[in-house]
């Protein structure tokens, strides 16, 4: 009975392009990882994730992006919806996200602290867990 | 043999005389007390102390005859009573309790027993004051630095 | 739920929340929801804006402030407010007192509750499924929340499960009503005079500060209805009780009593209370059990009482109840007024006391001695100083001066008019000594004296007021013992006595006093068991015995010249955490003058024990060894839990002046706790074992 779409409003499509920019790039040759730092940026079509150091590691053939590792204070936004952790792993082929440490989830005026987050961006299910707080808005006038 | 005069030189008598403010009444049997500690301790004009001694009193029908009539009241007095020093807010250096009945009978006419009610009141004031001058006496105050 | 802060948010806190679509989100384990004062516990909350409902799945609790619980239940479905809305198989707690278990709880209006299948009660409910002492089933219960008021619909009282009652409708107000109309506790009495009757009392606020209860008493005997009605104003307040009666005992007219008392601040210090009584025969108020006294006294009067000064005025009315006893013979009508006023004297120091007082009383009959009116006037002065002397002698000095007038009618054996002028001078000595002992014992022995003369001869008039005098340790170094003015100690006398004290830290405090009166000439308005009678007053002798753990005894007596002991009076008091008896024993040998025609030996016993935490028995006898026959015996049994008080009492008087063949009451009395009907339902809880 899931209702609703994604995460967001309009849902991201996990398999659009991946574009990052950042200030600083550097590649690690054996394993194939590439560490983006310094005030990195991700666009996947309506999503967009900053952090401060990102790490981006590549399928074995190395023609696409399995895992990013964001980490040093994460911001993602999508939509209306806004989040915040310290850390942030997005399997892109699995179209999830986890985030973790101190998470910080906007949604409209309905806002979640959290230890961990997962976000599955194809059905927008958001999990929240570890001591979740958030404050139910009154109804309308009574 | 032991005694000292409690008037005597360093004696509690001489301690309190004149240093104790008595509480205002709001009966007529308090005014007694009131009249009396007064009578006993001096009336203060500069206090060294406060005295607070709330008065309860209760009356108790006793003697009831053949024909089932009441004839003898007892009233039950008594005050928990609280010494401080004047100043405002300070720790009391001596408290404690008061108790004492007095008697009266009310076979007589109706006036004879009013007369003899009104007496019992004033009496048990006199008594119930008496009994705290005396414990004040007694107490350790006396020795208290002036 | 009571009426919380209007929509404050709500905080929620879960192991686990799910965020789904723009407006639903499910939080699961360990939910708690915390609105203002009140939290909400639950398994798994499901809340959706867009529907505007909120899906609670229980076990569900909802506590108020300080944690006790308000709500539990298994499931919800609430609006968001958390108010309103449908609660399955909950129980519904009011005022930590009265619980409503109910399969289905409606919320309306943040105002209304209804419940259906509801069982009500405020007992203790240990083991599931064992039925509590009371309970009201009922198939519908309305809980208005404004109103404070329980609406119930097809009620069954049960007790054990055994349904004892049966209505179809009935209203109860909620335990945080103080003041609700309605029926309040009923109480069976039943009476030698008027047999069995049930009270049933009403009650009916009429505002805030005035309220009005009527108490119909239906007994085979008598039609009665008594009532109360009470206000409370800004300066003072007011109460009149009252009854009226058609019964069998004087079929032929109709009966009742009543009773005004009151009290107003008059201003500037001034009081004015009164206290009026009036009964339609003498017989009424001792059959209806409302008061055993043989007289009616009424009476008004304003006061002002300082620390410099006394005014009062009094007029009071009498009217005797006793069988033989015409009230025109009785001084009817009385008026008092005394002023009394305390200066400090500067220069020769010691306390000036000025005082005048008026006393008028008359009688309705018009017979010669019988009869009599008197009025009396007095005024006078008396100066008072102490000085501590050598050695830490207390001496003290009193010289007064009064005058008294009389007038008197009606009494040829008496002057119809009298006066005297009676100056006085006293000496008084105290010589307190104390003594230090090791372990903080301190003993004072303090030897008292005085040495009074008084002038001015005794007047030719009766003496009304003055006829039961008392000589005890606190007038025995006054200058008058007589209790009225109309007699007066004269001529030469002295008294001296003896204070012995001991008290200690631990350890019992006793007190011992001895005294004796000492007279040139005999006063012989002062009648013999008095003691006061003669040249040589009987030996005062009293004492105090204050024991640690909550036993005090205190007596006085006086003893003749033959060691007889004409008057004694003794109490004593135990009272530990469960006992609180009080003992009492009273000599008064016959005494023409003072009107006792015969002796009087009674003990007198009031107890009252904690039997266990429920029950409580309190008892009370007198007993008169004189006339070797119990006066009074009275029987009361409480049990009281945390939801029902019993009270079983019963009385003997064994003959009253008035009905002269005593009577036994019994009175039983039933209150369901958790309305604001009985007491509160907190203490006397019982404990599941």
């Amino acid at each position: 009975q899931e209702t609703g779409t994604a995460f967001g409003d309009g849902g991201a499509d996990p398999d659009a392009p991946v574009e990052i920019d950042a200030d600083r790039l550097s590649v690690d040759q054996e394993s194939g990882v590439a560490v983006f730092s310094g005030s990195v940026r991700i666009v996947q079509d309506t999503m967009r994730l900053g952090a401060a150091r990102v790490r981006v590691i590549y399928t074995p053939g190395g023609d696409r992006i399995e895992r990013l590792e964001a980490t040093g204070g994460v911001t993602l936004v999508s939509g209306e919806d806004a989040a915040e952790a310290e850390r942030a792993d997005y399997e892109v082929e699995a179209g999830r996200i986890r985030m973790s440490g101190e998470v910080l989830l906007t949604r409209g005026e309905t806002i979640v602290a959290a230890e961990r987050m997962d976000i599955e961006l194809e059905t927008g299910r958001a999990e929240l867990s570890g001591r979740v707080r958030t404050v139910l808005q009154p109804g309308g006038d009574e | 043999c032991g005694f000292a005069p409690v008037y005597g030189p360093g004696g509690a008598g001489r301690t309190l005389q004149g240093q104790v403010a008595v509480p205002a009444p709001e009966t007529r049997l308090g005014y007694h007390f009131t009249r009396r500690l007064e009578a006993r301790l001096g009336r203060a004009e500069a206090p060294r102390y406060r005295l607070e001694a709330p008065l309860t009193v209760e009356r108790e029908g006793l003697g009831t005859t053949a024909d089932g009539r009441t004839t003898r009241y007892q009233l039950l007095g008594r005050a928990d009573w609280r010494l401080r020093p004047a100043a405002p807010g300070a720790e009391p250096v001596a408290e404690g309790r008061v108790r004492g009945f007095t008697g009266y009978s009310s076979t007589g006419s109706p006036l004879a027993a009013r007369a003899a009610e009104r007496d019992a009141e004033e009496r048990l004031a006199t008594l119930l004051a008496d009994r705290l001058v005396e414990r004040l006496l007694m107490s350790d105050l006396g020795a208290a630095a002036p | 739920q009571p009426q919380d802060a209007a929509a404050a948010p709500a905080i929620l806190v879960a192991d686990t929340i799910y965020l789904e679509g723009e407006t639903r989100l499910i939080a699961e384990g360990g939910v708690e929801v915390v609105q203002g004062a009140r939290r909400l516990e639950a398994a798994r909350v499901t809340y959706d804006a867009s529907a505007e409902r909120v899906a609670i799945e229980g076990p569900l609790r909802l506590t108020d402030g300080d944690g006790a619980a308000v709500l539990i239940a298994e499931a919800a479905a609430l609006d968001l407010d958390l108010r309103d809305g449908l609660i399955r198989s909950a129980r519904l707690v009011l005022d930590r007192q009265l619980q409503l278990a109910a399969a289905r709880i409606d919320r309306r209006a943040g105002r209304y509750t209804v419940l259906t299948d509801t069982a009500v009660t405020s007992c203790q409910v240990c083991a599931r499924g064992r039925a509590p002492l009371w309970q009201i089933r009922a198939r519908r219960v309305l809980h208005d929340e404004a109103a404070r008021q329980l609406y119930f619909d097809g009620a069954q009282l049960r007790v054990f499960d055994v349904p004892v009652l049966y209505l179809p409708r009935l209203r109860l107000p909620d335990p945080t009503n103080r003041r609700a109309r309605g029926f309040l506790v009923p109480e069976v009495r039943s009476t030698t005079q008027i047999g069995a009757g049930l009270r049933l009392p009403y009650f009916i606020p009429l505002g805030p500060h005035r309220d009005l209860t009527v108490a119909p008493l239906l007994s085979p005997e008598t039609r009665t209805l008594f009532f109360r009605y009470r206000q409370a104003m800004r300066r003072g307040d007011l109460m009149l009780r009252g009854a009226l009666s058609s019964d069998d005992l004087r079929p032929d007219r109709l009966r009742g009593y009543l009773f005004a008392d009151g009290e107003v601040a008059l201003g500037r210090g001034y009081r004015l209370t009164f206290g009026l009584k009036t009964t339609s025969d003498e017989l009424y108020l001792a059959e209806y059990g409302v008061t055993d006294t043989d007289r009616l006294q009424s009476e008004v009067a304003i006061s002002r009482v300082r620390r410099t000064g006394v005014d009062t005025a009094r007029l009071a009315y009498y009217q005797s109840l006793r069988a033989g006893e015409a009230n025109a013979t009785l001084p009817s009508l009385v008026l008092d007024a005394a002023r009394e006023r305390r200066v400090a004297l500067p220069r020769i120091g010691g306390d000036l006391r000025l005082f005048a007082d008026l006393h008028a009383h008359r009688r309705a009959s018009d017979r010669d001695g019988v009869g009599r009116d008197m009025a009396r006037l007095s005024a006078g002065a008396l100066w008072t100083r102490a000085w501590t002397g050598a050695a830490g002698l207390r001496f003290g000095l009193t010289a007064g001066l009064r005058a008294d007038g009389f007038r008197v009618r009606q009494d040829s054996a008496a002057a119809p008019r009298a006066a005297v002028v009676t100056p006085a001078a006293r000496a008084t000595l105290r010589w307190p000594l104390l003594r230090r002992r090791a372990g903080g014992a301190r003993h004072l022995l303090e030897p008292v004296a005085m040495v009074a003369w008084s002038g001015g001869s005794r007047p030719d008039v009766p003496n009304e007021a003055s006829t039961t005098p008392e000589l005890d340790t606190a007038n025995l170094l006054a200058l008058s013992r007589f209790p009225s003015a109309d007699r007066q100690e004269r001529g030469w006398r002295a008294a001296g006595g003896l204070r012995w004290r001991r008290v200690a830290p631990e350890g019992p405090d006793v007190g011992l006093t001895l005294g004796r009166v000492w007279r040139r000439e005999a006063e012989d308005a002062f009648s013999a068991t008095s003691g006061l009678d003669g040249r040589r007053s009987d030996w005062l002798l009293a004492g105090e015995l204050d024991l640690a753990h909550g036993l005090d005894i205190a007596a006085r007596g006086i003893i003749g010249p033959q060691f007889d002991v004409p008057r004694a009076e003794a109490r004593a008091r135990w009272r530990t955490e469960r006992l609180d008896l009080s003992a009492t024993y009273l000599l008064l040998e016959k005494d023409a003058a003072e009107g006792r025609d015969d002796s009087l030996s009674e003990w007198g016993l009031d107890g009252r024990y904690r039997l266990t935490r429920h029950w409580t028995g309190s008892a009370g006898y007198r007993y008169d060894l004189a006339q070797d026959s119990a006066a009074r015996a009275d029987l009361d049994l409480v049990y009281t839990n945390e939801c029902v008080a019993v009270r079983l009492s019963a009385s003997r008087t064994f003959a009253s002046s008035v009905t002269l063949e005593g009577s036994t009451d019994f009175g039983l009395t039933v209150a369901l706790k958790g309305f604001s009907t009985g007491d509160s339902a907190k203490e006397d809880r019982r404990r599941c074992n």
